[in-house]
């Protein structure tokens, strides 16, 4: 069995093309006067958070390659290098990706980690960067013991794991409207992904794919873009701060706030970490099925129209 | 790539974009236009409790409201807005108008540009809820 197997490091190597992208956004926002909106300190605490979260990926990728070369070297399966295992693995890490991510938005443990990407009320290529510096933390490494298990080399993985991250950049626009019917029905577009960015209560934790669109469908998560609901950008409750450090910790810092507080239960305390982002003990805050059930009970005539729940769904 | 090729393109890349966006005039703070758009500000944040009055600044950056759970405070982030209740909150003047201290780590200061007459009474408003 192989140990020794190298891929580029695209992520790295796709720098100059993100620094490109994003001057010819400017460049097409200023010159014709629509297609998203920029402004200077969020664009910069987003590319700040980018540079901190390759800064990360060199410091501390080596815990969860680490842990899949031992994978690695306990399974008896070698899939090979092969261009379709290649193309096979992208496809799995894709599914792998959709997974982690929902679970990003479901767990607070995990959202912790993500919910940077979340935290700009702007919707332009520099969001794309605006990634977390906390990755490793989450342990979702975990998801993708299967695919190592299974015989895709670890290099290969975190190589199809670098594509999918370089797909999901161009896709953070207003610049582009809607893509080719076909397009937009299998694969994630500026569309789809506007509305997982969105806070308005419909759009709330949903279209979760990576690269292709069909996990949403398959799994239920799918809300289309609708005219007649422009996307609001950001988080229920927005930050009041463009400090790196405040964006990349805050949620933990809540967290262990919470957790620490006094006359909790241990499940309660535990409740804290791993139930949705908006749970609380008592029930002074709002998870996201409550804030779509809510909204349907101010708003009667959008219950069951997509994103939203039907008259009478469960609590 | 080598990492000295690294750090000086992110780095290159970073400055040359944000020192474009603030050549372009992108830097400038949100307005409240008036006191419509304050309350529409203070909604976006808390949607089921409406701003009953509102006090929007001479220079139209922040605004206090009044509701039903206490006061709260809209300010510009950036190019947009946010808003928290000033419950525990702590104001003091500054040169150019009032500094509020939140217990918040996600808006842990909020500094208001304001005039004399202003800054002379919004640390009072604040102090009632404080």
């Amino acid at each position: 069995m192989r140990d020794q197997l190298t891929y580029p490091d695209i992520v790295q190597m796709a720098v100059p093309l993100f620094v490109a992208a994003i001057l010819a956004e400017v460049a097409w926002i200023a010159v014709k006067g629509r297609g998203g909106r920029y402004e200077t300190r969020d664009a910069m605490t987003s590319l700040v958070m980018g540079a901190g979260n390759v800064t990360s990926g060199i410091l501390l990728g080596f815990i969860a390659y680490g842990f899949f070369m031992a994978l690695w070297r306990i399974t008896p399966l070698d899939l090979g290098t092969g261009w379709w295992i290649v193309a096979l693995c992208f496809v799995l890490d894709d599914l792998r990706y959709y997974w982690v991510h929902r679970f990003g938005h479901r767990v607070r443990w995990v959202w912790a980690s993500h919910v940077n990407h979340h935290s700009s009320q702007h919707y332009n290529l520099t969001t794309a960067l605006r990634q977390t510096w906390t990755g490793p933390f989450t342990f979702m490494m975990v998801v993708r013991a299967p695919l190592i298990l299974l015989g895709f080399h670890p290099a290969m993985v975190l190589f199809c794991g670098g594509l999918n991250l370089i797909y999901q950049f161009w896709i953070h626009t207003e610049a582009i409207g809607k893509t080719p019917r076909w397009f937009e029905a299998v694969m994630n577009t500026p569309s789809h992904h506007r509305v997982h960015h969105g806070r308005n209560a419909r759009y709330l934790d949903a279209n979760y794919a990576g690269v292709f669109i069909i996990w949403d469908k398959l799994f239920g998560t799918f809300v289309p873009e609708l005219e007649e609901e422009r996307v609001d950008y950001g988080l229920v409750h927005n930050l009041g701060t463009f400090n790196p450090l405040r964006v990349a910790f805050h949620e933990w810092v809540a967290i262990f706030r919470d957790i620490t507080r006094p006359g909790l239960t241990w499940r309660d305390r535990l409740a804290y970490c791993v139930k949705p982002p908006g749970w609380s003990h008592d029930g002074t805050r709002e998870t996201t099925d409550q804030i779509k059930r809510r909204h349907v009970a101010q708003n009667p005539d959008t219950a069951g129209t997509p994103g939203l729940p039907a008259p009478g769904s469960a609590e | 790539m080598p990492l000295h090729v690294l750090i000086i393109l992110v780095a290159a890349g970073i400055a040359g974009i944000v020192g474009l966006l603030h050549l372009l005039g992108l830097s400038e703070p949100a307005r409240l236009a008036d006191e419509d758009a304050a309350r529409a500000a203070w909604a976006a944040e808390f949607p089921d409790d409406p701003a009953l009055a509102v006090i929007v600044s001479h220079d139209r950056g922040a605004a206090l409201v009044e509701t039903q759970r206490g006061r709260g405070i809209v300010w510009p982030v950036g190019a947009d807005t946010t808003a928290r209740y000033l419950i525990g909150a702590r104001a003091r003047r500054t040169r150019s108008g009032v500094r509020i201290d939140l217990p918040d780590f996600t808006a842990p200061h909020v500094h208001l540009r304001l005039d004399a007459r202003e800054a002379d009474r919004w640390p009072a408003l604040l102090e009632d809820t404080a």
